[in-house]
């Protein structure tokens, strides 16, 4: 029996100017993004902008073929995809430093077929964008680079202020839900070593709810990512993109989502987005930009006016 | 019972293939010469087959287990479907991975199980087909 996907899960369809000179930008420059490839529900949300928030858009180097097959991912994969653009990291920077964001996200797609993951790549990319526009504040999102830490800390190197990687699901499921080639403990290591190489920066990890996790389980893998001091965790409603893709297991409801940003709140997380339509680079200036304020408001103690977050 | 999707003049080009459902339902279905397990999947609604890495020989998800007649027919599996099949969830001696099933002639009257091995098959809360 087909169950109808629940109400607070429907969207809008994606429409406007802002949209589309989004998608004629990066079609223009043939760069590539996570939106479009995994079918985000929120692309017409955050590629729309609005009235008081700029158009965003998550580019995703290295090209839309990814070396992996997770269940829940709709990205192509391949094992051979074509070659690195080695343009693309200037491409990527003129065409994000065009769109006036005071923040912005980039991740990739695996590629276990370049020796080093493609992580110079990534760093690359990071390295001109802050060059050409140091106001920005850089968010990545990279893969576990196959557990080789020295390809971690390329990218941790390379100047960017957030640095994410997700855990996806509970250790458990991970076997089933992931990539074979991904493993729960691998990821953990990845985030913490972030960690010890550049404790300033901020780590960030994401889960995905509703593929037959326990409540236990999610406790503990948010337990676990606290211990290796990851800071920002989101949460949100797996949702499947495809008929050739994994069932949903469960629609948890937004009030359990509630139930967890305040469990995220409890452990000491920095912030926790936790809502069926998050998503690890939803709003994540914003969430982000207004955690550190309201932490510094803490800090000075002033109860209300905006603390100057640029140093 | 035939799918309704056959798009084909006349019965001799197509191949017969049986799928048996984790529930254990029978459909039969009339297929191309040249469509794989993958492929039939995609173009038969109540045929439920993912196939996450959509044929690349990344994954197992579209695992099933052949009956030992046709098996001997197949040719033998690459190195690169093994080493993926080797993941499979209730792996047996029959298995190999959908995509790389290509219905032809000798095919015919084929019948594949689909496993219920990997592990959050129904939604919670609807009933079993």
């Amino acid at each position: 029996m087909y169950q109808r996907l629940p109400e607070w899960l429907k969207t809008k369809v994606p429409v406007g100017a802002n949209y589309a000179r989004i998608k004629s930008d990066l079609r223009g420059l043939n760069l590539h993004t996570v939106c479009e490839e995994a079918r985000c529900p929120n692309i017409g949300d955050c590629w729309g902008g609005g009235e008081h928030k700029t158009a965003t858009a998550t580019i995703m180097l290295m090209g839309n073929e990814c070396t992996r097959g997770c269940r829940f991912c709709s990205v192509k994969t391949s094992r051979t995809p074509k070659p690195l653009d080695s343009n693309e990291p200037e491409k990527v920077a003129v065409a994000i430093s065009k769109w006036g964001l005071d923040y912005v996200v980039l991740t990739s797609v695996d590629r276990d077929d370049i020796p080093d993951g493609g992580s110079e790549h990534f760093a690359k990319t990071i390295r001109l964008l802050k060059k050409k526009a140091p106001h920005i504040l850089v968010e990545c999102l990279t893969g576990d680079f196959r557990g080789d830490l020295d390809c971690v800390a390329r990218v941790a190197n390379s100047g960017l202020d957030v640095y994410a990687h997700n855990i996806e699901t509970v250790e458990s499921l991970t076997p089933y839900v992931r990539d074979h080639r991904a493993t729960f403990r691998q990821s953990l290591k990845v985030l913490e070593h972030v960690k010890k190489i550049k404790p300033s920066l901020i780590t960030k990890s994401s889960i995905m709810l509703g593929v037959g996790e326990t409540d236990q389980e999610v406790m503990d893998a948010m337990k676990e990512l606290r211990k290796i001091e990851v800071e920002c965790v989101t949460l949100g409603q797996y949702m499947r993109p495809t008929k050739r893709h994994m069932k949903v297991y469960e629609y948890v409801t937004p009030e359990k989502f509630e139930y967890w940003k305040k469990v995220g709140d409890d452990l000491g997380f920095l912030y926790t987005a936790s809502g069926p339509l998050v998503r690890s680079s939803y709003k994540a200036g914003e969430f982000f930009i207004s955690s550190v304020l309201r932490k510094r408001q803490q800090e000075l103690g002033v109860g209300s006016g905006i603390a100057e977050v640029r140093e | 019972m035939v799918s309704p999707n056959n798009h084909y003049t006349t019965k001799s080009e197509g191949v017969t293939i049986n799928f048996i459902t984790p529930e254990g339902d029978k459909k039969t279905i009339i297929a191309n010469k040249g469509e794989s397990i993958m492929d039939i999947s995609h173009t038969h609604d109540d045929i439920e087959l993912e196939c996450a890495c959509e044929g690349s020989l990344a994954c197992s998800t579209c695992h099933v287990i052949v009956d030992p007649e046709y098996y001997k027919k197949l040719e033998e599996p690459t190195d690169e479907e093994n080493d993926m099949l080797d993941l499979a969830f209730g792996l047996t001696e029959t298995s190999r991975l959908g995509c790389q099933i290509v219905m032809e002639k000798d095919l015919d009257g084929i019948t594949v199980t689909l496993p219920s091995a990997t592990r959050n098959v129904q939604l919670k809360g609807s009933k079993l087909s």
